[in-house]
């Protein structure tokens, strides 16, 4: 029988300690493995590595997909694979507090491929003792519900599959009162009579007995590996609702359009400052001022309040910062994560209207010619290059809060390579207000500088996106 | 021991780089002969160039020192690697902003504006200046690990990828807006005692930088070494 996780010849290191060294493991189906040992021992490590959430120095990940293949989803040469359907419970909840109870569950359900319907999610909170609380945004629970959501949200996928799944669980009992930890033993009993493996984190010695396997961490002599025997269990468990599309990446779109339609700070911290700038252009240059500096500085104040919204950080970027809720995101995702939320952080509505207010305001002044009554017509090109530009620049945030302190870091200092795409937009606007649209490909027509702006924009999100996934 | 006598060497050698840097600044000021005005137009300011080029030039080789460590640690993950990466970029830093800031205040004399889009020179070393500054505040904040490490490297190697495309927007850029010109003149070259005063400087700076590298490369291992006796510490209180 293949095992559901199989790890081998497992080295990292945390700066230059080696935190595990040469570890060989298996998951198989129908066990609890609970791994223990002191504070900074490597457990939570091995957890989440196991997940491939961590770079590794030497060795390889694979997991067993539905198909009973193994597949890698991380090694030592940088290669990954996107995990298969799997819990997830992460030491922090790995919730944003804006999600209601129910869009959480439903959202892993679905990110697992489980059918799902409102009374199935209806029982399964209920279980819980969160029922009541289904409509409620996470945010308004306590600690330990939203602790009980959490580990909900990790056993789900398994409870809800008919084939055997693994479920990963840091430290899932932390917080529970003594109900909630009574019914995760029985929960993680019934689960593995049922075929699936569950790796867990834990300090607790209730949640130790019921694991089949004791793995201790100890620095002096390496890992120790305790056996127990369980009978089979008879807790009954909510039934399996069958298997569905497993829809990853439509769910990440839905969260982050959910989130933002719930509470729009991405688009309010984009608009302000660039409503902002074009009131300060407008209060303090006056018409002449504006005549004299000619078509080129016309052109850049045209685009500079499109220019500031996508420069500004991601909503997401804090979004995801909230419970290492994008750490549970990057899991279940895998590799493309960092492709697709660089796309969906970046400001897709603003630019346009943007640059045709820019362009209202700014021609009040007095730059109105009659000539200029087809630029109006050509501003949405640079308007949709300008969403290239907030790709790249969304790429860089996001390169940015890989680093543990994210709000300890000044992304601004990278956002300058975007500079070229700008000034290269303004150029083919100076272009379109000069000599009319052409469509040409020499240095001295618009589309030439637009294609150019566009190029270097992706180039730039190409190697924030690739490189660190290297 | 070894580290004793490198620490020395070091400190040697920061200190003459150190003399002959202010040596050149004051030959600069009264052994160097005055420009001519035009093709000038600001003379006085051009003395400014014997500590712009040495100051550019160095800030290349340690560019360079911090390229080889990030590749070195994001291809083997040496730790040799990733202490050069940290070199490179605190001495890429100091270097580069000397090139930064002695270039504007020399542009805004010469060419009446600071900062020229078209100048690829000035924008690359502008762009792998900010990366640095950006390694530099970011290895000081963030905790030490694999993750941080392996991020600050990528964002090295980043910008060093930048660089060819900054070049070829910025070369397009300038087909459209011809760089400013610092002078134009009939004659080539250097007058042999300006060139005498930036041999100095040049050498100088190389001196001062080996210096520094010495003794950022020795602070960075004992830095490795402290971490290394704290954990163990953690471990003894700890388990």
């Amino acid at each position: 029988m293949l095992p559901l996780i199989q790890i081998s010849d497992l080295d990292i290191h945390r700066g230059n300690r080696l935190i595990i060294s040469e570890m060989n493991f298996e998951l198989f189906e129908g066990e609890v493995v609970a791994l223990v040992g002191s504070n900074g021992c490597g457990k939570t490590t091995l957890l989440e590595s196991s997940a491939g959430m961590h770079a590794i120095s030497s060795g390889l990940i694979s997991w067993r997909n539905e198909g009973f293949e193994m597949k890698l989803v991380r090694d030592s040469e940088g290669r990954r694979g996107s995990l298969p359907p799997m819990g997830l419970t992460l030491q922090k909840n790995g919730m944003s507090g804006e999600e209601t109870i129910e869009e959480r569950l439903t959202t892993v359900l679905a990110v697992s491929g489980c059918h799902y319907d409102s009374t199935k999610v209806s029982q399964l909170l209920n279980y819980w003792g969160l029922e009541h609380r289904k409509s409620d945004r996470i945010s308004q629970l306590s600690g330990g519900l939203a602790r009980r959501l959490a580990v909900l949200s990790g056993l789900a996928p398994a409870v809800m599959s008919e084939k055997p799944r693994a479920i990963l669980l840091d430290e899932p009992s932390e917080g529970l009162d003594e109900s909630a930890r009574e019914l995760l033993v029985d929960w993680l009993r019934a689960l593995a009579s049922k075929g699936h493996g569950v790796i867990l984190a834990t300090h607790d010695p209730q949640i130790m007995l019921a694991a089949d396997r004791i793995m201790e961490f100890d620095e002096k002599r390496g890992v120790s590996v305790k056996k127990q025997k369980h009978p089979l269990s008879n807790f009954d468990l909510p039934k399996p609702s069958g298997n569905a599309k497993i829809s990853k990446i439509s769910s990440l779109f839905h969260w982050a359009y959910r989130m933002e339609k719930r509470n729009p700070i991405d688009t309010i911290s984009r608009f302000i400052p660039s409503i902002l700038a074009l009131l300060l252009i407008h209060t303090l240059i006056n018409e002449d001022e504006i005549s004299v500096a000619g078509p080129d500085f016309v052109a850049a104040m045209i685009l500079l309040p499109s220019f500031i919204s996508v420069v500004i950080p991601p909503a997401l970027i804090s979004r995801y910062a909230e419970e290492n809720c994008g750490r549970w995101w990057g899991a279940v995702i895998g590799p493309k994560f960092r492709t697709f939320s660089s796309i969906i952080g970046s400001s897709i509505i603003l630019p346009l209207p943007l640059i045709y207010i820019s362009w209202l305001v700014i021609t009040d002044f007095g730059v109105q010619r009659e000539d200029l009554g087809a630029v109006s017509s050509w501003l949405w090109l640079p308007g949709i290059v300008m969403f290239s530009v907030a790709i790249a620049a969304s790429a860089l945030h996001l390169l940015v809060s890989d680093l543990r302190r994210v709000g300890a870091s000044a992304a601004s200092l990278l956002l300058l390579v975007l500079v070229w795409p700008f000034l290269e937009l303004v150029d083919a606007l100076v272009m379109i207000m000069n000599d009319g649209m052409s469509f040409g490909f020499s240095l001295d027509e618009p589309l030439s500088m637009i294609f150019l702006s566009f190029s270097v924009s992706i180039l730039v999100w190409a190697i924030s996106v690739y490189l660190p996934d290297s | 021991m070894f580290m004793v006598s490198m620490k020395h060497y070091g400190w040697a050698l920061t200190c003459i780089g150190g003399a002959g840097v202010l040596l050149t600044a004051v030959m600069g000021y009264t052994y160097a002969p005055m420009v001519q005005s035009p093709p000038f137009r600001s003379p006085e300011a051009y003395r400014i160039l014997f500590w712009h080029v040495p100051f550019a030039w160095t800030s290349f080789i340690a560019f360079c020192l911090l390229f080889i460590g990030a590749i070195t640690w994001f291809l083997k993950r040496e730790e040799w690697g990733w202490v050069l990466f940290c070199t490179g970029a605190d001495l890429g830093l100091l270097f580069g902003l000397g090139v930064v800031i002695s270039g504007p205040i020399w542009g805004s004399a010469e060419w009446g504006v600071p900062w020229d889009w078209g100048d690829l020179r000035l924008n690359t070393f502008g762009l792998l200046t900010a990366v640095t500054l950006f390694i530099v505040l970011s290895r000081r904040s963030q905790p030490d690990g694999i993750d941080t490490r392996d991020t600050l490297s990528t964002i090295g190697l980043f910008g060093f990828a930048l660089v060819p495309i900054t070049a070829i927007a910025t070369s397009v850029y300038q087909k459209r807006h011809p760089s400013v010109v610092i002078a134009q003149s009939d004659e080539t070259g250097l007058d042999p005692k300006m060139l005498e005063v930036l041999m100095i400087g040049i050498f100088s700076f190389w001196i001062l930088m080996v210096g520094l590298s010495i003794l950022t490369f020795l602070a960075y291992k004992l830095e490795s070494e402290l971490n290394n006796l704290l954990q163990l510490l953690d471990d003894e209180v700890v388990h």
